[in-house]
């Protein structure tokens, strides 16, 4: 496609077939405005018709060169093209066809082609005319801070991220209402929460944290404007902040299938455990609390709460099952 | 408000006067570090800090590839040489929405006609601009949009944590004892 013009021109020879136009001698565009010197003069009455007939044509004026065959090759191509404009076949001097050829032949020149003059076309954006561009807009941008060069430093001092997206395209209107949706995500490692707060704001949030990532996000949509959005955004945050900091009187009655992660003391694993320890009478005769104690503080005890424990959290695979099974024996001495 | 709003202003009247030699200048007067003193200069600097985008992704739909492509170059050499950082420049795949009619206007169910429209996309993914970087880019990117794309562009912001979120409230103003409704 003729999209970009370089710098090497093809310069054509008169190819067109124009079997009646006269070609000038001194090569000069003839235009409609200038007088040639042989006119009669307008108003002289109606012309002479004594050979063609009532309905001959008007003898037609010399086309003359193409402005593309006159060009040379080192010219400023961004005076030609310098914003977007059609494309004109005598401007542009490159030999391009376009279209699906007829049987046996070839896609159709670029004279009178409108395929060429629909498709959008880039040639006021050659490489030499953006960087014109880019040189003169360049004044304007600014530095982005040297000290903030990988995401990681990014997101240590600028951990709260707001996304919101701009629509264009043409239509019966500007406007899109898409664009007034604004995501806010941050990440709660980098909040001041505690180990109390950092649960209930877990359970506050819900489908909107993402464990792998440690993302909150949290998207609104329900004011027509962004900016409203996201100052509706920023007070969601903080009010789930301060709310999962405050510890309500309900809270004492959590129970143990609200807990968010397994703990084995006080669970019915322990108890059993020790129950069967005790009736193996592994740390000798004696019933009662200081015998429980010991069995606890053993190390194939605790090695077992471990495994448990992961077990319980990580769910099942290869390496926890392997750890439970290492730990039973150790502690049954099988 | 005051001095800032004169600034602007006379930022806005030199543009006027040079529009004719530089067609593609932005109109809106943007914020930069160093001003000329010596010749009058489009640029004025404000107090206002800027805006940081850790990304701005920019995806161009159209029906036609070959037009893609070379909006693709024009926005990957114009990013070039405004110094602006490409990530990834990739294809996503297109997508073909058909339909299948009656061919005549009354009866002949059995003569049917299918049509389907092809969009193709294009997404360059910048990082780390800063506000007035990507608002010069983003005009100049779309002033230049071909007729027929169209463009979505999502900014992400970099925002610090605000004061109010640093401390819970309740150390200064300790909670009553009536539970909350």
């Amino acid at each position: 496609m003729a999209t970009r013009t370089g710098r090497s021109l093809l310069c054509l020879g008169r190819t067109h077939i124009r079997a009646l136009g006269l070609q000038n001698a001194a090569g000069r565009v003839t235009y409609a405005t200038e007088e040639p010197a042989n006119h009669q003069s307008r108003f002289t009455g109606p012309p002479d018709r004594r050979n063609k007939g009532p309905f001959a044509k008007k003898p037609r004026r010399n086309e003359g060169q193409s402005r593309a065959e006159r060009m040379s090759v080192d010219q400023d191509w961004t005076a030609v093209y310098p914003s977007a404009m059609p494309f004109r076949a005598n401007t542009v001097p490159l030999p391009v066809r376009m279209g699906y050829p007829v049987k046996g032949g070839v896609p159709s020149q670029k004279r009178g082609n409108l395929e060429l003059i629909k498709i959008p076309n880039f040639l006021h954006l050659t490489p030499a005319a953006i960087k014109k561009h880019c040189k003169a807009l360049k004044p304007f941008c600014t530095e982005w801070p040297s000290a903030l060069d990988t995401d990681a430093k990014c997101d240590e001092h600028f951990p709260i991220k707001v996304e919101s997206t701009d629509y264009l395209s043409a239509g019966p209107s500007v406007r899109n209402p898409s664009a007034r949706i604004v995501h806010l995500k941050v990440k709660l490692s980098s909040l001041n929460l505690d180990d109390h707060a950092r649960k209930k704001m877990l359970k506050l949030v819900g489908e909107k944290y993402c464990k792998a990532t440690d993302v909150l996000t949290i998207k609104t949509d329900s004011c027509p404007l962004r900016k409203q959005n996201f100052e509706y955004a920023m007070y969601l945050l903080t009010v789930l902040y301060h709310e999962s900091w405050k510890t309500e009187a309900w809270e004492a009655e959590k129970t143990v299938a609200d807990m968010e992660e397994y703990s084995w003391e006080e669970s019915p694993s322990q108890k059993n455990l020790l129950d069967i320890l005790v009736r193996m009478k592994v740390a000798g005769e004696g019933e009662g609390e200081e015998v429980r104690e010991q069995l606890l503080g053993r190390r194939e005890v605790q090695e077992y709460k471990d495994s448990v424990t992961r077990l319980k959290n990580e769910g099942d695979s290869d390496s926890t099952m392997l750890q439970y099974k290492e730990a039973v024996k150790k502690v049954f001495n099988l | 408000m005051g001095p800032r709003a004169l600034v602007a202003r006379s930022g806005h009247k030199k543009y006027n006067i040079i529009r004719s030699h530089l067609p593609q200048t932005p109109s809106t007067s943007f914020h930069t570090a160093t001003v000329f003193s010596s010749t009058p200069s489009l640029v004025t600097v404000t107090e206002e800090p800027d805006v940081l985008y850790q990304k701005v992704s920019v995806l161009v739909k159209g029906h036609d590839r070959a037009v893609l492509d070379s909006y693709e170059y024009f926005a990957t050499l114009a990013a070039e040489e405004l110094g602006v950082n490409i990530s990834k420049v990739y294809e996503p795949g297109k997508e073909i929405d058909r339909l299948t009619l009656l061919k005549s206007v009354h009866i002949f169910n059995k003569h049917r006609v299918q049509y389907e429209m092809r969009t193709h996309y294009r997404c360059i993914e910048l990082s780390h601009l800063t506000g007035c970087t990507a608002q010069v880019f983003l005009e100049y990117i779309q002033r230049n949009l071909p007729e027929g794309v169209a463009m979505e562009v999502t900014k992400t912001t970099m925002e610090k944590v605000p004061d109010h979120i640093l401390e819970p409230m309740w150390k200064d103003h300790p909670v009553d004892d009536k539970p909350s409704q």
